[in-house]
């Protein structure tokens, strides 16, 4: 069958005009993760940025997970639950921006690939004092080549360490931005994700 | 709502599970929908609000402002797929009006344009 092609210029989907003069403003949802490991600040960071307090949801955990977690033990019981910290900024007339904090645990991968579908990036998080938390996140999200900053949390007795060093130790590719932040302060964290968006900006140019 | 702006029916805890809302179903008919879809009240809603059943008319007063799935899911206390089913049918009554996410890149992701006025969103917080 012949089509014709779109003609240039016209966009394509919903024509013009018909939801009539009252129609609504077009939305766009965009979500940036969160992740790391377990007390590293995750809803502290989530918290600092959002315009609502920070909300939890529960999210079912599909058959994939059953035998690594709890639902294994329930007989005849295929899913289960798992608690997500999640916040919002209306960035513009438009767009609405949701925070995810995820899990660190390999056990909640299931939940990643679902938030990370479409993701603007991640923010991971990272403790110094507790490192080997932060690999399956860097992992995890250089394999599926979504954008990432390394956030590392500075919690008072944090030892210093050059730049370098933190990012050999972690594996941090050099084009990923880290940086060193406070998840309490607001200003902070939103350096943390505009460092995240000019990152994921410049690579969504040079492909 | 009540006069205190929280869910009457949260007071008293819940007597009805959360799947018996959706009939059992924890899983919308058509394409699943992204946690940050966001959903606004139609004109068609407003008008029928009151002959609506109890969760319906919690999700379209809650939605007269631009609310995701996951946010529904957390305001109704109940798991995202429950959220999900609802929100489905909600939208297939004409009650509701889903925005899905634009993903524009090769992986999915928002485009170029989009990520431009975020970033310039964020700075000029």
């Amino acid at each position: 069958m012949d089509y014709a092609p779109a003609r240039a210029g016209r966009p394509i989907g919903r024509p013009a005009g018909r939801r009539g003069p009252a129609a609504k403003r077009e939305l766009i949802p965009l979500k940036i993760l969160v992740a790391g490991g377990f007390g590293v600040g995750k809803t502290t960071f989530v918290g600092s940025l959002s315009e609502i307090p920070p909300l939890s949801t529960e999210q079912e955990m599909t058959a994939l997970s059953v035998g690594v977690d709890d639902a294994a033990a329930v007989p005849g019981k295929t899913t289960t639950t798992v608690a997500m910290d999640f916040g919002r900024i209306t960035v513009d007339h438009q767009l609405i921006l949701y925070l995810f904090g995820t899990p660190g645990q390999h056990r909640f991968w299931f939940m990643w690939d679902e938030l990370a579908r479409g993701a603007v990036g991640a923010v991971v998080l990272v403790d110094l004092r507790r490192v080997d938390d932060s690999f399956a996140a860097i992992d995890y999200f250089e394999d599926r080549r979504l954008p990432f900053a390394v956030a590392v949390n500075q919690f008072p007795g944090t030892p210093a360490f050059p730049e370098a060093t933190v990012r050999d130790a972690l594996a941090i590719p050099p084009a990923c931005p880290l940086l060193l932040m406070d998840a309490r302060d607001p200003r902070s964290s939103l350096d943390t994700l505009v460092a995240l968006v000019e990152h994921a900006l410049a690579r969504s140019a040079t492909p | 709502m009540t006069v205190d702006g929280r869910y009457g029916w949260q007071e008293g805890g819940r007597v009805v599970p959360a799947y018996a809302f959706t009939h059992g179903r924890t899983r919308s008919a058509g394409e699943e929908l992204p946690l940050e879809a966001l959903v606004t009240t139609t004109e068609l809603a407003t008008q029928n609000e009151p002959a609506l059943q109890m969760e319906w008319r919690t999700i379209v007063n809650l939605s007269v402002r631009p609310t995701s799935v996951v946010e529904i899911g957390a305001a109704l206390q109940v798991p995202v797929g429950v959220a999900r089913v609802l929100v489905s049918d909600l939208a297939n009554a004409g009650y509701l009006e889903v925005h899905l996410p634009r993903p524009s890149d090769a992986d999915g992701g928002p485009g170029h344009a989009i990520l431009g006025r975020l970033l310039d969103g964020l700075r000029a917080r």
